[in-house]
């Protein structure tokens, strides 16, 4: 099928003959991949020479050459950054002008052939000015073939990543002259991905095959494939097919598409199914403090979402004395905190000492916050709703004081930081780590609970305070400790939120709402429901998210409105958030004391 | 603090002469002193904006002091109000504003040729007049009806509402909703025909709002002499048992929030015009937050403590964030502790502390402390 409308070149056989060694070789020895000498002196015998069909031939033969210097020098070429140096005697050279330029303009200069510095008879570096040079012609055929020659470049990279790129690159340029070296890079490739993604580009390439049979065939492996990056190609063909009546073109474009089509509602719905999840963990992970100061003390502690940021603070602090130190004003005073210099490995290992420093940390505040102020409010909710939200004013101004008004920078150790790709399903590992981390800490706070005699007094106390007092229970520590429990749970959550948004003085009022809602929409005092409610809450809103675009434009219909809604519904995100809201309200209805009721025979409760 | 319904006349005769002094000092003295010199167009717009103000701590108080329900969505129906009244506003810029076309800026800016239906008949004044009422005062009794037929109280309540709020400035921040984005409007150039570059434009503007705070002073305390106001505070004092004793607390609870949605509009309203700018960071949770320490401040469950409240702290706010631009929200959150927990009454309740202390001082044995127990409001309950 080749051959059919391109002539045998020698040089691509060339090319693939020696593209075999040269492959296993770049797997083995990594950037020695390519005998850097030669192919520089071919360039610049290509630059030397006067003939424009010998230049394109020494061009083309550095094809699979891998090498990024060379890659470089044809792009210093084609911007006019080589030159060509007569000497007063010797052969003519071509250099490059690199370093600072002096007063007269004159900068140093390199050889090309050798990569050295260029010197005079006596050896000193010689500095040539660009305006006393000719720079190295280059003509539309020759840049033509620099480009493929770059671009090919990276199909013998050792880097399979790369290598995947420049497939991909090549594959939706849909260039019927790629296809040779494609099908020899197939022959000789061992990774599966870029061997799946080399599969598509030739398939892609022999879209734009005159033949039928050869259509057929290519649609038949997008079918099989059934790659997202494909889907506007099969489209492309479709419509050509359609408009050419080709029947049995038309009707393998149509399966193609359809597989495509399959395939890319399958990884919006796990896609969105596993956001759900993740977005439900985060909600739940920040939710849960409050499940227990709220949920089982009545306290509403609207500065919550201060202690989540306590938490992402304190992980933003231990970064830094595993860096290179911080220095904090702290109302007037300087606080110096020394850093460790560490680096590497052990530089990464500071999120896990940050967990435990973010848990303590806002455990502290919060029984700073209970004993100085919570415990006088005990009998009066919508009164600590107020006092504690005047904390949370002075603590975001702490935060503005300490670390400034603009985020701060916490960077993601390696280990989450980066993703799994199955099936074109993206599982960021942080997203992954979240819900793991959901999952175990319910499970530690479900065995300080129910198996730790520091459980016990606190589901006594939360029950019936003056029975466990008069039992002997010291229910003013017993709320101490348990305040302190939900806030360094707050703290955690701030740990792990600072790997996921943004750390600034008001990280926490992101949080505090939605939070409130998910304890609210549970049942107040009832861990179970905050854990159920997290995830409907999170699950329902990526639905939205991911389904509203859909629906927005069918929205047109309703009187008045129809465009307005069409308008406010391409703002998946908030219009999302908005139905959750009202979705709350209207649920609230028909549970007015969310999904779990705790029983109680108070009327007042 | 229920002492007012239950006051000797003449105490009462007291209370209206000084409410009537201080009205004629805010509706009469202050723009006549402005007209002559003597008091600053910045000062009097600075009077006019503490002014709104007190009509949203107002609406706050009639809720949380006299109700017991703690609204943390005040902010969005004084907002509500403003937007309603500042489409008018925008509409009267004509082709006077940056790109010189007969529709708004933003609009423009945002690609727009023509007006969008919904913002047509907004260039009649009386049309947007009946919106100032009718959008916040519909959303009220929508959220309330919900609200209140599933019996949501207390925190809850507070929780909820503040959950309205953030849902609708989420909205507003949007450039979608067509409704000026993150800037909101600004610019304005005219009202009924008036500059509002006019110092006399802003006097009139200024006497309107004096004269509706005083309406609404007297409006509620009317209301709470009533019986009506009777059973509103027995609900704040006890909602079980009014429910028991046959009252359907729904209907009382509904009444009152839509009323004081309707004040904070009109407060909303007339800020928009003085003040130049609305924008949804006016209705974000925490400006409803900043109206209730107003109100705690003031002193809740009294008529003249919202308004002493709202004007003193905002008083307060404008010296703070020039002189100490850092520490206002430390200076805020600070007081808002120390008075939920040191002066529940509020300012108001101060000089009847100072007298029970001055008894205490005398020994006179038949007045002990009383008089400060007195005036804490009862608590509302969860």
């Amino acid at each position: 099928m080749l051959p059919a409308f391109m002539p045998p070149d020698p040089m691509m056989n060339f090319l693939a003959r020696c593209l075999r060694p040269l492959a296993c070789l770049a797997v083995i020895a990594g950037a020695l991949a390519a005998p850097a000498e030669p192919a520089r002196q071919i360039l610049v015998r290509a630059a030397l020479s006067d003939d424009a069909a010998q230049q394109r031939e020494l061009i083309t033969s550095l094809t699979g050459r891998a090498d990024a210097a060379l890659v470089a020098l044809l792009e210093a070429w084609r911007t006019d950054a080589l030159f060509r140096y007569a000497p007063a005697e010797g052969t003519a050279l071509v250099v490059q002008l690199t370093g600072p330029k002096d007063d007269e303009g004159r900068q140093a200069a390199v050889r090309i052939d050798t990569g050295a510095a260029l010197v005079d008879a006596a050896g000193q570096p010689l500095k040539l000015a660009a305006g006393d040079l000719k720079a190295v012609e280059h003509t539309t055929s020759l840049r033509r073939a620099m480009k493929a020659v770059a671009d090919l470049a990276d199909l013998a990279d050792p880097d399979p990543a790369r290598r995947f790129k420049a497939v991909q690159t090549i594959g939706q340029a849909q260039d019927a002259a790629k296809l040779a070296p494609l099908q020899a890079r197939l022959e000789v490739e061992t990774d599966a991905g870029v061997r799946r993604v080399l599969r598509e580009a030739i398939a892609l390439v022999q879209l734009k095959d005159p033949q039928d049979a050869t259509r057929i065939a290519a649609l038949g492996t997008l079918k099989e494939l059934h790659t997202l990056a494909s889907t506007d190609f099969i489209k492309r063909a479709l419509k050509e097919a359609e408009e050419a009546r080709n029947q049995p073109v038309l009707t393998a474009a149509r399966e193609a598409l359809r597989a495509v089509e399959n395939h890319r509602s399958f990884v919006d719905f796990f896609g969105t199914l596993f956001r759900g999840v993740s977005l439900g963990s985060i909600l739940l992970v920040a939710a849960l403090g409050l499940a227990i100061t709220f949920g089982l003390m009545r306290v509403i502690n609207m500065a919550h979402g201060e202690m989540i940021a306590v938490g992402a603070y304190t992980t933003y602090l231990v970064q830094n004395v595993f860096g290179t130190g911080i220095t904090l004003p702290f109302f007037g005073l300087s606080l110096g905190l020394p850093g460790l210099d560490l680096t590497g490995g052990a530089y990464q290992t500071y999120f896990l000492f940050a967990l435990p420093c973010s848990f303590l940390a806002a455990a502290l505040v919060g029984i700073g916050l209970e004993r100085s102020v919570i415990r006088f409010l005990y009998r009066r909710p919508l009164e600590s709703l107020l006092a504690t939200w005047g904390v949370s004013l002075v603590l975001q101004q702490a935060f503005r004081l300490m670390f400034g008004a603009n985020n701060v920078q916490v960077s993601s150790p390696v280990y989450l930081s980066g993703n799994w790709t199955v099936n074109d399903i993206i599982f960021g590992w942080n997203r992954v780590f979240v819900v793991g981390f959901a999952i175990l800490i319910v499970f530690g706070m479900w065995l300080v609970l129910t198996k730790t005699p520091l459980g016990l007094l606190i589901r006594a106390s939360m029950q019936n305070r003056t029975m466990a007092s008069c039992m002997g229970v010291r229910t003013e520590r017993v709320n101490m400790l348990t305040f302190g429990l939900g806030s360094g749970l707050a703290g955690l959550a701030g740990a792990f939120l600072s790997q996921i948004g943004n750390v600034g003085p008001s990280l926490g009022q992101g949080y505090i709402i939605d939070s409130f809602m998910v304890v609210v929409v549970g049942g107040v005092g009832s861990i179970g429901g905050t854990i159920l409610s997290a995830f409907g809450i999170g699950g329902i809103d990526q639905v939205l998210q991911q389904y509203l675009p859909v629906v927005a434009p069918g929205l047109g219909w309703v009187p008045g409105i129809g465009g307005f809604l069409q308008n406010l519904a391409q703002d998946a995100a908030v219009f999302g958030k908005i139905l959750v809201l009202a979705g709350i309200i209207l649920f609230l209805q028909w549970r007015p004391a969310g999904l779990f009721v705790t029983r109680s025979r108070s009327l007042e409760d | 603090m229920t002492g007012a319904s239950q006051a000797s006349p003449r105490r009462s005769r007291i209370e209206l002469t000084v409410v009537a002094i201080i009205a004629v000092i805010l509706i009469v003295v202050l723009p006549v002193l402005n007209a002559q010199g003597a008091i600053s167009n910045f000062t009097l717009g600075l009077w006019g904006k503490y002014l709104c103000y007190a009509l949203l701590a107002i609406s706050v108080d009639l809720l949380w002091g006299y109700t017991g329900l703690l609204s943390l969505g005040q902010a969005l129906f004084f907002t509500l109000g403003g937007y309603m009244h500042g489409m008018y506003l925008m509409r009267m810029i004509g082709e006077l504003g940056q790109y010189k076309k007969p529709i708004p800026d933003f609009l423009v800016f945002l690609g727009w040729e023509r007006l969008p239906a919904f913002w047509e008949p907004f260039s009649s004044f009386s049309f947007a007049v009946v919106m100032v009422f009718l959008v916040p005062g519909l959303l009220a009794y929508v959220f309330g009806y919900l609200a209140f037929r599933s019996r949501i109280k207390g925190v809850y309540f507070s929780i909820l509402t503040q959950a309205l709020t953030y849902a609708a400035s989420i909205m507003f921040f949007r450039n979608n909703l067509l409704m000026g984005g993150n800037n909101g409007f600004t610019d304005f150039k005219f009202i009924l025909g008036h500059s509002l570059a006019e110092p006399a434009t802003m006097r009139g503007l200024y006497i309107a709002t004096a004269i509706a705070v005083v309406l609404a002073f007297l409006f509620c305390r009317w209301l709470s002499r009533t019986k009506f106001g009777l059973v509103q505070q027995a609900i704040r004092d006890g909602e079980n048992r009014v429910l028991f004793s046959g009252y359907a607390t729904m209907h009382f609870k509904l009444f009152v929030f839509v009323v004081a949605a309707l004040i904070a509009a009109v407060g909303g309203a007339l800020y928009t015009p003085q003040v130049g700018i609305i924008n949804p960071g006016e209705m974000q949770a925490d400006k409803s937050l900043e109206a209730v320490v107003w109100v705690a401040v003031g002193g809740r469950g009294t008529l003249l403590g919202p308004i002493l409240g709202a004007v003193s702290i905002n008083a307060l706010k404008s010296w703070a964030t020039r002189a100490y631009p850092d520490l206002w929200l430390v200076i805020l959150g600070g007081l808002f502790v120390l008075v939920v927990l040191f002066l529940p009454g509020g300012l108001v309740s101060i000089p009847a502390r100072l007298k029970a202390l001055w008894g205490k001082v005398r020994r006179s044995p038949e007045k002990p402390a009383a008089a400060a127990s007195d005036t804490q409001p009862a608590s509302a309950k969860t």
